[in-house]
């Protein structure tokens, strides 16, 4: 073979292959989701069902989800999953398609209570897929589950560089505006000064700051108390069943994740139904069993096994939900303040 | 293909195509980087008018002190543990036959070929309390109950160096490669110990590689959000964290830009040292070495 | 006489040591991820049996075998690519002068001395200002161009060791530059030319950084899919498509290895 043949020959391949990557299905939708947020087998059975082709694109957190719909302006992705006050955020911002809601019947089987929030009345954008809590993680091994009850509790100093924070300014923040009586949503700058205050005091404790698992550095053994969502905690049973959840009692942080279409998504319609594909109670249910997270489906938690409907993990009790705080989008002002503060305890330590 | 090849002038087409793309995907998005560093920050366009110099004060505000200092310190020190560690290798490697020195080249670069992410991940599960080196350690009751290895600046610098030994190793064998035998074979009849034949001779010829593999290794290792990320627990905080929370988190970019421009300037400051050292070496040993 | 020999083989003992104890730093890591590819274990913090079951999964996700593939993908086309364009960019640096060929020279050291995460905004900026999506064409350009420098300085040290006189005679034999390249240059620096695709190769598969920034739609590869483990972790699929390619990559070199030997005994 000579080289000019064989310098032939690798173009074609490389022409055959580029075509391949980048060939276009005729009906496809683009999911960018968190990570293994679907059970195992939906992806491939939706595709069984309806034709159409998903590609699963996944994202660490919801600030490179953001960039990247806003760098790409709404184009590219047709279903994404942002957390609770991402949506107002992007919907104001124009990132956000109103969804067609005669195209959702499964819509039926959601929970009022998730419905019609403040980020989102009316769901014209977004509707609940599961919903969660950050609340204080503990292995019962190390330490008493009894002495702690509270977020004040992680300020003690004998936690020196020994805690675990999740890596979001918003529920760190949360935290320290809880213990001070004030609202996660405050745009107080004063009231966010005083929260900061407080938390430069709480970074001489702090080993890591983890959210992507947080559920790992407990497992390892190398943190013993700290802050950890909730499906982490169910996730991290299955092997130690040591690792136990705390709701705090100056109040859990909830948060809902829910599926939304970019506003310039190029199919639309597969992005409704694969949406309402999701909010099949049989589909929940796997949701539920697959992820730790509870789900907004009221049918499918009827469905569920009594032991995991009962697991207060999973699903806490009205009053731990009453006194829990959702957060909400605040403003470009006082999230720019947010972020500095950030950096600067980040910076400091 | 062949009378494509012919109609095009070849050298033509090779220098535009080297000026184009250089010039396309290498210097012109830099200056924006530099242009960009003099914007305002926008929350909805990513950066706009007005010029402003408020990205570089904050840059050189004390908040960030800390973060520049902390870089330099654990990109010197890997810097110094990649050379003390790379350059006895690359001698050795080097004075081996060529099959056996491939292979071990090989070797090195194998575990590349799974992606650094996973093998940063494994380091992790390393250095844990209920890793290996801590069940070593307590099991041969070096000592009692398990080091805090993990989420520490000692971990920072394990990852790097492991991550960036290759590119340590790879410029000082092509230095030690060009190193003339002879001229040590000399230095040996002259009477000169193996002290004085390493720090007359071999030093100084080997220079170059030794700059180029410090260069190649200090400048990256301020970029490696992720080791900081993982290793470090997000808090030993490297600039490339902070120029990554700047683009993709509080998409700042005119602040984020800002802080490579820093870098940028770092790096054309090393490249200088680079050069100056080449010509010390062309001086004094009569080589010619325009590459790594 | 026995003084030397028994110093050399102490030097010859402590040599092996040396270079046993950097390559025990470099592969302790993977034995870590080998053995948890067959840990039954989700977690791998202990050990719970042996099983085969993460590479049963392994097979069955289609996303995380798609990702790997796009990955393999990028660094084959990347990396022939960027030996193509790199090969001609050291001929063009030294054999042709031309205007602007300090800076074109200066921009590779640039590009090969950035730390990645300048060259990652330098990309982004780039693409978001010509309207190129992010996916596919722009993860090919980047990795493409965070290459070609390491292609350009391991082709150019092996031309200026060319005899000029060859290249002079084919000149006065009237041959045209393409042929004088295709035909004389080309197959002296092949060794070199493999060399480079097989470092643009390897920096391409490692890549995260500027990958995790120029990455869009529909075009997802293993980093940025192993990144994104974060609500439940790092799956131990991934433990064993690491497995998979460093069983592949040493059964490769000992193969070379034993074709080597056996075309050259000595």
């Amino acid at each position: 073979m000579t080289l000019n043949s064989l310098f032939r020959n690798a173009t074609a391949a490389a022409a055959l292959l580029v075509a391949a990557a980048t060939q276009a299905a005729n009906d496809k939708v683009v999911i960018y989701n968190w990570s293994e947020y679907v059970p195992e087998g939906v992806l491939e059975e939706f595709t069984e069902e309806t034709g159409i082709e998903v590609e699963y694109n996944t994202y660490e957190s919801n600030e490179v989800m953001y960039s990247k719909i806003k760098i790409q302006n709404a184009k590219g992705y047709d279903v994404i999953v942002p957390s609770s006050y991402y949506i107002s955020k992007m919907a104001r911002e124009g990132l956000l398609a109103k969804l067609d809601h005669s195209k959702l019947p499964n819509m039926d089987h959601l929970y009022g209570t998730l419905l019609d929030k403040p980020y989102d009345p009316g769901n014209q954008y977004s509707l609940p897929y599961t919903w969660g809590s950050t609340g204080i993680g503990i292995n019962t091994d190390d330490i008493d589950k009894n002495s702690i009850t509270g977020w004040k509790d992680l300020w003690d100093s004998k936690w020196e560089n020994s805690l675990l924070l999740t890596d979001d300014v918003r529920e760190v923040f949360q935290m320290a505006l809880a213990v001070q009586g004030h609202s996660a949503n405050t745009r107080d700058p004063q009231e966010i000064k005083q929260a900061f205050e407080l938390l430069k005091k709480l970074m001489p404790n702090v080993l890591t700051f983890n959210s992507d698992a947080p559920r790992e550095p407990y497992m390892a053994g190398d943190v013993s108390l700290g802050m950890i969502w909730n499906g982490e905690v169910i996730m991290a049973q299955e092997e130690m069943p040591e690792i136990q959840y705390i709701y705090p009692k100056e109040g859990v942080i909830l948060w809902v994740d829910s599926f939304a279409i970019p506003a310039n998504a190029e199919n639309k319609d597969a992005a409704h139904k694969f949406i309402n594909f999701m909010m099949r109670p049989d589909i929940a249910v796997r949701t539920v069993e697959y992820t730790g997270y509870a789900t907004a489906n009221k049918t499918a938690i009827r469905q569920l096994d009594p032991e995991t409907r009962g697991n207060p993990t999973i699903f806490p009790t009205w009053e731990v939900i009453n006194r829990g705080e959702f957060q909400e989008d605040v403003g470009d002002e006082a999230t720019a303040l947010f972020n500095q503060y950030w950096e600067e305890l980040k910076a400091g330590m | 293909m062949n009378a494509l090849l012919a109609h095009i002038n070849f050298r033509k087409l090779v220098i535009t195509l080297t000026i184009s793309w250089l010039g396309i995907f290498v210097l012109m998005p830099h200056l924006m980087v530099v242009g960009t560093s003099f914007l305002t920050h926008d929350s909805d366009h990513f950066a706009s008018l007005p010029l402003t110099l408020e990205n570089y004060r904050q840059v050189l505000d004390a908040t960030y002190a800390g973060v520049f200092w902390n870089s330099l310190v654990l990109s010197g020190i890997t810097t110094v543990i990649a050379l003390l560690i790379g350059y006895p290798f690359a001698y050795l490697l080097s004075r081996m036959g060529r099959v056996s020195r491939t292979v071990l080249l090989f070797m090195m670069v194998i575990p590349f070929w799974t992606n650094s992410l996973i093998r940063i991940y494994a380091i992790k599960m390393l250095l844990g309390k209920k890793g290996l080196f801590n069940t070593v350690l307590v099991s041969t009751g070096i000592v009692d109950k398990p080091l805090q290895l993990l989420y520490t600046d000692f971990a920072v610098i394990f990852g790097l160096v492991y991550i960036l030994l290759p590119f340590m190793v790879l410029p000082l064998m092509a230095s030690f490669d060009k190193l003339d035998q002879s001229l040590i074979e000399a230095g040996r009849d002259l009477g000169a110990n193996a002290f004085h034949r390493f720090s007359q001779i071999i030093l100084p010829l080997t220079m170059p590689g030794i700059v180029a593999g410090c260069l190649i290794v200090f400048l990256p290792a301020m970029g490696m959000f992720y080791v900081a990320d993982l290793l470090g627990g997000a808090k030993s905080l490297l600039l490339g964290n902070i120029i990554k929370n700047q683009f993709l988190v509080a998409r700042d970019w005119p602040f984020g830009s800002a802080f490579s421009v820093f870098l940028i300037v770092l790096m054309g400051a090393l490249l200088w040292v680079y050069y100056k050292a080449n010509q010390y070496v062309q001086k004094k040993g009569g080589m010619d070495d325009q590459n790594l | 006489m026995t003084r030397t020999s028994k110093s050399r083989t102490f030097s010859g003992v402590f040599k092996w040591l040396f270079i046993g104890l950097v390559f025990l730093y470099l592969y302790l890591p993977m034995v870590i991820l080998v053995t948890n590819s067959f840990n039954k274990s989700k977690y791998g913090h202990k050990w719970s049996g042996f099983s085969w079951k993460w590479y049963e999964k392994l097979w069955e996700n289609d996303s995380m075998m798609q990702a790997f593939g796009h990955s393999l993908l990028i660094a084959g086309l990347a990396a022939t690519a960027a030996t193509l364009i790199g090969t001609l960019m050291a001929l063009a640096i030294h054999r042709y002068k031309f205007p602007l060929k300090n800076t074109a020279s200066s921009m590779l050291f640039v590009l090969m001395m950035s730390p990645d995460i300048v060259l990652a905004i330098t990309f982004l900026i780039i693409f978001i200002a010509l309207g190129i999506q992010l996916g596919f064409w722009s993860l090919l350009i980047a990795h493409i161009t965070f290459c070609l420098p390491f292609v350009v300085i391991t082709v150019y040290a092996q031309m200026k060791n060319m005899d000029p006189n060859v290249l002079e005679a084919a000149k006065d034999l009237g041959a045209s530059e393409s042929q004088m390249f295709r035909i004389i240059i080309l197959p002296i620096l092949a060794p070199a030319v493999l060399a480079g695709w097989l470092l643009s190769f390897t920096l391409s598969l490692d890549d995260v950084i500027i990958s995790s920034f120029v990455t869009g739609p529909g075009f997802e590869i293993l980093p940025i899919r192993v990144f994104s483990m974060v609500k439940v972790g790092v799956s131990p699929e991934v433990n064993a498509l690491a497995t998979i390619l460093l069983v592949m990559s040493l059964t490769l070199i000992a193969v070379t290895t034993y074709l080597i030997k056996r075309q050259n005994p000595q």
